[in-house]
């Protein structure tokens, strides 16, 4: 019974919509920390989740984020619609990114999104289909954390 | 200490009539209407006063020393903040401010702007010295510090370990002045007068030490019409303050008043100044998502233009800035601090914590993660029935905040208006 117990949740996030940049990972964010999460879990999460985030606003027309919390692990899945990635193995490199100027200008497209997000997930699967969009899936495993 | 738990604002039960301008002013959603009157939570209060600012009966009340706390002390000794020198006309200098503090009673008044600088030059020499992590916070904002302990306790690693300049202050006078007077210290009573209804919580219980070195804080508001007596009682005083400027201000320190004003000395830095309670709470959340890396250092002080916007002062805060302005520009960057001393306090140890500052985090839905989760779902699904027009009458300040307080045990959804009408 326990093992079952889950929250679902989904977001929509709409490409070139800056204006809300930040919102959802902010609301997993705080809603980690009510789950009692360790801050550890919850920067990891925050960090991914903003990254995911900020993928879809920049570069995609619109995005799904769909975010799991069971007792054991958070999963959060992006799949978005939009220009996907050529080449994943590039995209994956630290300091690569096909940011424009203006939103270098903004301080985004250091081409440390990706990896970034690798680094702070258990688990990353990334799927990518040219012209058509791109599929996140990241898990933190929360489990032997420990309560705080 | 009792005083431990409980915020450092009150609420006066003869004076709140239970209406709701508190409930939606409060950033962290600490107040519940009970049974007619506003009740703070003690837990999620970070004492930043919006409160006090909102409250049309001036009902929420600051618990900060009073003037008879004072009499327990043979020698009282008082260090204003900067933020004073902008509460009185164009014509008083921060010197007749001084003066007249010791007319009202104060035996001793140190001027602070020189241990603002002192503050300055040590948190520059541990960016110097420290490369990571990114962005550092200063420390001198109460609000910020119990904010990051509580909402973001990851971030409490960013908060550099330099006492505020109110406390390396403090443990200068309560260091040398025993030996210097030939009394012994618990004779000694060092009070802060401030604008900051949390300067008080910081003292009896401190972040970032054991004990704090001040004994008290005092209300701008409350010593405003004593010091305005005293200034115009005293002519002579004045005359002698124009011809014999006796004290020393720093140009760097003399703006730490104002939001940007710790900023201002870091040179060689790259920094970020943020005012305002929502603002910080904004880029707080930005940091805790990675970002502002590129920063060295983020200033924040949650009252609106920093220090000088403090709910417990008197002048506006407009007027007050423009005062303040014009001393810093008549300062120049004139500093007063020597670095040789600086870097002897720097390698003692003494301008920085003791200890770490503490996570705290906030009180999660429940103990057990499991059941923590099936809450989060009902909450959920109790908010979705509520009407969303927040408007406070169930006590709490918003729909999301009832069902929370459903989940949480503290509510009942029957507390909403609208639910009962609508007979669901």
């Amino acid at each position: 019974m326990r093992g079952d117990t889950s929250f679902q949740k989904d977001f929509l996030i709409m490409g070139g919509d800056f204006t809300r940049a930040g919102k959802v990972s902010c609301e997993i964010k705080n809603l980690l920390k009510e789950l009692g999460h360790s801050f550890h879990v919850v920067r990891r999460v925050a960090i991914a989740a903003y990254e995911a985030e900020m993928n879809v606003i920049m570069y995609a027309r619109k995005g799904r984020f769909d975010l799991l919390i069971t007792p054991n692990k958070i999963q959060m899945t992006v799949e978005d619609e939009g220009p996907g990635i050529d080449d994943i193995d590039l995209a994956m490199r630290e300091g690569y990114s096909t940011a424009t100027k203006e939103m270098r200008e903004l301080g985004f497209g250091a081409g440390m999104g990706l990896p970034n997000i690798k680094k702070n997930s258990d688990r990353f699967i990334i799927t990518s289909e040219p012209d058509r969009g791109t599929r996140l899936e990241m898990t933190i495993l929360t489990n032997g954390e420990g309560l705080q | 200490m009792t005083e431990n738990i409980r915020p450092s604002l009150d609420v006066s039960t003869e004076k709140c009539i239970g209406c709701i301008h508190c409930l939606a002013s409060c950033p962290t959603r600490a107040i519940r209407i009970k049974k007619g009157k506003a009740r703070i939570i003690g837990e999620l209060c970070i004492n930043c006063g919006e409160c006090i600012r909102f409250c049309p009966h001036n009902a929420i009340e600051a618990r900060t020393t009073s003037f008879s706390d004072l009499d327990s002390f043979k020698y009282k000794v008082a260090i204003p903040s900067t933020v004073l020198y902008g509460q009185f006309d164009n014509a008083t200098l921060p010197s007749e401010i001084l003066v007249a503090l010791r007319r009202i009673g104060f035996d001793y008044v140190y001027e602070i702007s020189t241990i603002c600088e002192l503050n300055n030059a040590a948190i520059e020499k541990y960016l110097y010295e420290h490369h990571k992590p990114r962005p550092l916070i200063a420390s001198t904002c109460p609000v910020v510090v119990r904010l990051i302990q509580r909402r973001y306790p990851s971030l409490c690693e960013l908060i550099a370990p330099i006492e505020p300049p109110r406390e390396i202050a403090a443990k200068i006078l309560r260091t040398t002045l025993p030996r210097l007077l030939k009394i012994t210290p618990a004779e000694i009573g060092i009070i802060h007068i401030t604008p900051c209804p949390a300067k008080m919580v910081s003292i009896n219980r401190p972040a970032t030490m054991a004990r704090s070195y001040l004994n008290g804080a005092l209300s701008i508001r409350d010593i405003y019409g004593p010091i305005l007596q005293a200034l115009q009682q005293s002519q002579e005083d004045t005359i002698m303050c124009h011809l014999f400027p006796e004290t020393l201000f720093s140009g760097i320190g003399l703006g730490t008043a104002l939001s940007g004003g710790e900023t201002r000395g870091l040179k060689n830095h790259r920094t970020v100044a943020v005012s305002g309670v929502r603002d910080t709470i904004r880029v707080l959340d930005q940091v805790e998502s990675g970002l502002l890396k590129d920063v060295d250092m983020l200033e924040c002080t949650v009252c609106p233009d920093g220090c000088v916007g403090g709910p417990l002062a008197v002048e506006n805060r407009f007027l007050a800035k423009s005062r303040i302005l014009r001393l810093v520009s008549s300062m120049g960057e004139r500093t007063v601090i020597n670095q040789s001393d600086m870097n002897l306090l720097y390698h003692e140890d003494f301008l920085s914590f003791h200890h770490p500052v503490i996570p705290v985090g906030t009180p999660p839905l429940d103990a057990d993660r499991a059941r923590a989760i099936e809450k989060a779902r009902e909450r959920d699904k109790l908010s979705s029935q509520l009407p969303h027009k927040d408007c406070g009458a169930c006590g709490a300040p918003d729909c999301w905040t009832l069902a929370e307080d459903v989940v949480r045990g503290l509510a009942e959804l029957s507390d909403c208006p609208f639910m009962n009408k609508e007979g669901i």
